[in-house]
């Protein structure tokens, strides 16, 4: 389990790399798709509570050290994220395409609300939101997502299902 | 005590998961980030990799313009032609200007604030991960003298500030990110404002404008200088959406930035230069000493 874990973290960075270089180099304002919200969506739908929590929490951390946002923002949101679809279990059990896509379109969403809404009221800036560039992002996650799954689920293809994973709840 | 701890491990796990990454956070979240080492660590398999990356799809994208440029080239070169006559004659008019402004500046007895500073070409190889960051990364770090602040600058007017910085990347915060205030002064007035970013990447709030000063519609805005920060007279961009309250003591506007960030290949970062060694390497005598 350990070279999935590492496996996992290599995809992690290499999403945070090409999350941090398309939208450079093709000018996007925001359509910008949160590729690394897709793989905590896809941890908390196919992973086991522990290794995903942890593995959530990287994901996060590598949101915010190439995001420059004040530190462990995304890292909490992260874990939230995973907690708050792993609860939802077995409603949300998908394997890919359409169903991954609308789940990561609603999450894209919750995900930036909560974002500005912590941002805002903890920095003392007061809550700002734009509708367009939220709903652009979640778009361009949604597209993402499928394409994310696939890569995770060829990855753990490779490798045995962990004891415990997708039970929908945390015990 | 151990058979609870051990029932109840994965949600113990979760909540720690949850509950230490938030206090972090809340405690540090006006602070500025310290880099950690792990921080420096990933950062620095990273940033290469966007770098090359970045690298390679410029190749690309310059094989296919010099190509297309190629094909224009012809006509072209006959308008450039025009154009250069044209040119050359502006440059001389502007070399009479630069020779007078020189002689002006000299009856003025006017020092140039800005020629101790160096400015440093810096490329930018990416952009801040998460859709609500309001960051560039740009190809140099403090090895090349650049601090935590220093002020960065595009042709078009103030980029931002170094928020965080490796050895050779350094992370630049926006003008429209929530966290930057730059203090600013009308370009036509002199009046002083606060130039306060607010998430969203086409504007900023002006804060700190008196309700009697003279502001309107289209005023371009400009640094005011201060310490350690940018120096006086860099475009910030212009005033749009002034709205005058009938009480208060402040009025309400928003400033539309000079940049577009979202257009940006290159930046300038402006590093203070290091302290000069005495003239002519001769050692300054010690206070008190005599010749």
């Amino acid at each position: 389990m350990k070279l999935r874990i590492f496996l996992v973290v290599l995809v992690c960075m290499a999403l945070a790399v090409l999350e941090s270089v398309i939208p450079f180099l093709l000018h996007l304002r925001a359509a910008r798709a949160d590729l690394l919200l897709s793989v905590v969506l896809y941890l908390a739908l196919h992973d086991d509570i522990v290794q995903g929590a942890a593995l959530s929490a990287a994901a996060g951390y590598l949101s915010d050290l190439t995001s420059a946002t004040p530190a462990f923002l995304y890292t909490f949101l992260a874990v939230l994220t995973f907690v708050v679809v792993r609860m939802a279990g077995s409603a949300l059990k998908t394997e890919g395409g359409v169903q991954s896509a609308a789940i990561a379109f609603g999450a894209s969403v919750i995900h930036s609300i909560v974002a500005s809404m912590l941002f805002g009221f903890v920095l003392g800036v007061g809550f700002h939101l734009e509708l367009a560039p939220l709903l652009w992002s979640a778009f361009g996650t949604a597209l993402a997502a499928p394409f994310v799954f696939a890569i995770l689920g060829r990855l753990d293809s490779g490798f045995p299902k962990a004891e415990g994973a997708v039970q929908g709840r945390i015990r | 005590m151990r058979s609870l701890l051990k029932r109840y491990r994965e949600l113990i796990f979760v909540v720690a998961l949850l509950a230490i990454p938030f206090s972090v956070f809340f405690v540090k979240a006006k602070k500025a980030r310290e880099m950690t080492f792990l921080d420096r660590a990933v950062v620095a398999l990273i940033a290469p990799v966007e770098r090359i990356l970045t690298g390679i799809a410029f190749v690309g994208i310059d094989a296919w313009q010099s190509y297309l440029a190629l094909r224009r080239v012809r006509e072209e070169n006959v308008a450039l032609r025009r154009e250069n006559l044209r040119a050359s004659t502006t440059l001389q008019q502007a070399a009479e200007l630069r020779l007078e402004n020189e002689r002006l500046r000299r009856l003025l007895d006017f020092e140039d604030k800005q020629s101790g500073l160096r400015l440093l070409v810096a490329r930018i190889v990416a952009v801040g991960a998460s859709p609500h960051s309001h960051t560039l990364r740009i190809a140099r770090g403090s090895d090349d003298g650049i601090v935590k602040g220093s002020p960065v600058i595009a042709p078009e007017g103030v980029v931002g500030m170094v928020s965080q910085l490796t050895g050779s990347y350094a992370d630049v915060q926006l003008i429209v990110a929530p966290l930057s205030y730059v203090p600013a002064l009308s370009q036509r007035t002199r009046s002083r404002s606060t130039v306060h970013g607010t998430g969203d990447i086409s504007r900023c709030k002006l804060e700190y404008a008196l309700r009697n000063d003279d502001l309107h519609e289209g005023d371009v805005l400009v640094t005011a200088g201060a310490p350690n920060s940018f120096p006086p007279g860099l475009r910030l961009g212009h005033v749009t959406n002034v709205q005058r309250k009938p009480v208060g003591l402040f009025t309400a506007a928003e400033v539309i930035p000079a940049v577009d960030f979202s257009r940006l290949d290159e930046v300038a970062v402006i590093v203070q230069p290091a302290a000069k060694p005495p003239a002519d390497g001769i050692a300054e005598a010690p206070a008190g000493a005599t010749p």
